[in-house]
């Protein structure tokens, strides 16, 4: 019984060092030759040159598509979370005509696929010269967290005392105020899973982000890596530095904040 | 309660409403209304009435699409809930998962693009890792143009997906197992219950919700997926890998095709939401027979 037990450590073990592989590959692989790519695909490089990183990062302009998805994620991250945790806030708490609707059109957009708006979507921002701006992502990203973000936070202020609100009310605050003193900190929590599936998606999202951006200097990561790649189709090392360099920092952050990244990510779905 | 006035109401709900109404109601409507018209984005849009959907329903590669995205659901499906629910059975039952935890779940954390330009790499026939991994170990005559054979180019991809989502869908069970009440399983081990029995009779059978929503996000996840079949193959080998998305796009964006596009955009929507539907109307009739 007891050796059976092993063989499934072990079994669960070298699965775990199988799904590594490809990780593991690809970072030996950028600090070795073209050559040795090829001839001693698992073979350890021989020196650790850093050059290659600074030449993805400047010539292969990944720095600036880095950039570029770092300032889209950021401000859609901004928008959304003071969007959705106002509207949250209000469809939670507040008695009004057309409460029940608004909510339910939020909902509706859990079970839109992007694939039911994008092509229209397309020709709206096509019409209004939005396409090659920030905008032309940062205005689709904003609007396809908020039914997930508004549905997080007005769960989350629906578990919440009424007395609580209603408090704020008798001391004279008015819906703002409370919602500025009293709301934005208590519902930090659900901020935080917000805050993590709003910018994985945003940092992540591919279909928009090759339609909408064709300048070169506006293109995130995503998009900006498929140019990359076919541009240095024949030159492996630079290939495997850029996804090196777009891997580790993801890794980083996902150590440092696992638990709280699988807990937001995971929550997030399942209301899906 | 009442709001305290209306202006205030109003600036708390505009911003919310007026981005999603703009960028995601709008478009939406956008797209059924242009589903009934033949337009290439230029001349003026002619109307169509159903054309485009009954051109959709003997539309055979579009009709294919669905297949390969159907072996892509059962491939995927089968492989990531079962991987997932060993993976979570083995870590919730052990101290000590962290290595686990955390390296099988990477990948969900990456950008699909960086997963699919690296899988790319590694069925790549000249440097690839997979062939000369097969060569070492004396298997070399296994070796293939992964992603350009058609008979190996979906399930190579689904191996792709089975390599993100298995770590996905483990963090899922492992926090449906973490919510057990721990007094049954006590009492199973003490009745002499082992893990594996304890596994197969008493945790998965409870945590039949959850994979239940493990199952419908493999469903929706599959329709909807685009990112790892465009960079990866792009429909090809011989439209071997097209699906839904892939196809819509080409017609939308290659040729042009608005109106026939926003006819295959609704039809794909509507696919998705049925499955998903069926699925769970299902689900729960069988709970109800459970239950008599």
């Amino acid at each position: 019984m007891k050796n059976f037990k092993r063989l499934g450590s072990g079994l669960i073990y070298l699965y775990a060092l199988a799904a590594l592989l490809p990780l593991i590959w690809m970072f030996l692989s950028s600090f070795k030759s073209d050559g040795q790519i090829a001839q001693n695909p698992l073979g350890l490089p021989t020196h650790f040159d850093l050059s290659v990183f600074k030449q993805s990062w400047s010539d292969g302009g990944l720095g600036l598509y880095a950039i570029n998805s770092f300032i889209v994620t950021l401000v859609t991250v901004v928008i959304v979370l003071f969007t959705s945790s106002m509207a949250g806030f209000a469809l939670s708490r507040l008695k009004f005509k057309g409460n029940r609707f608004i909510t339910g059109l939020f909902l509706l957009g859990l079970l839109l696929p992007i694939q039911a708006y994008f092509i229209a979507q397309n020709q709206m921002f096509d019409y209004l010269h939005l396409k090659d701006t920030r905008f032309a992502l940062i205005i689709p990203y904003t609007a396809m967290g908020l039914p997930l973000a508004i549905w997080l936070v007005k769960t989350y202020i629906d578990s919440l005392p009424k007395e609580l609100f209603e408090a704020a009310r008798i001391d004279g605050a008015s819906d703002l105020q409370t919602y500025r003193t009293l709301m934005l900190p208590i519902i930090r929590p659900a901020l935080m899973n917000v805050i993590i599936f709003t910018a994985l998606g945003a940092w992540n999202e591919f279909l928009l982000a090759l339609l909408y951006i064709q300048n070169e200097s506006l293109k995130t990561l995503p998009a900006g890596l498929l140019t990359y790649s076919s541009r240095y189709e024949t030159n492996y090392q630079l290939l495997f530095a850029a996804l090196t360099m777009v891997t580790l920092p993801m890794i980083v952050l996902y150590v440092a904040f696992n638990k709280q990244i699988t807990r937001g990510l995971t929550q997030g779905s399942l209301k899906g | 309660m009442k709001p305290s006035n209306k202006s205030g109401l109003l600036f708390l709900l505009f911003p919310a409403l007026a981005i999603y109404l703009f960028a995601v109601v709008a478009p939406f409507i956008g797209t059924l209304g242009l589903s009934f018209f033949r337009w290439d984005g230029y001349a003026k849009p002619i109307w169509a009435g159903f054309d485009n959907y009954v051109r959709a329903f003997k539309d055979q590669v579009f009709q294919s699409t669905f297949a390969h995205v159907l072996i892509y659901i059962l491939v995927t499906l089968i492989v990531e809930v079962l991987l997932g629910l060993i993976l979570a059975g083995y870590i919730s039952s052990r101290r000590n998962t962290t290595f686990l935890r955390i390296s099988l779940f990477i990948p969900v954390m990456l950008p699909s693009v960086v997963i699919a330009v690296l899988w790319s790499a590694i069925y790549n026939p000249d440097y690839g890792i997979l062939n000369s991994i097969l060569a070492d170990i004396g298997l070399a005559n296994l070796q293939h143009v992964w992603l350009g054979d058609p008979t190996t180019a979906l399930l190579s991809i689904c191996l792709v997906s089975g390599w993100v989502y298995s770590g996905f869908f483990m963090a899922i069970f492992v926090a449906a197992f973490s919510r057990l009440p721990s007094e049954v399983i006590e009492s199973a081990s003490l009745d002499g219950a082992g893990a594996y029995q304890i596994f197969r009779k008493i945790k998965v059978p409870m945590i039949q919700q959850s994979t239940s929503v493990a199952i419908l996000l493999c469903i929706t996840g599959g329709v909807q997926g685009f990112d790892l079949f465009y960079v990866m193959t792009n429909g090809g080998p011989y439209n071997t890998t097209e699906v839904p998305t892939t196809y819509l796009v080409k017609t939308v964006f290659a040729n042009g095709e608005i109106g026939y596009g926003s006819a295959l955009a609704i039809l794909i929507s509507l696919v998705g939401l049925f499955a998903a539907l069926g699925f769970r109307t299902w689900q729960s009739r069988k709970q109800e027979e459970l239950e008599y």
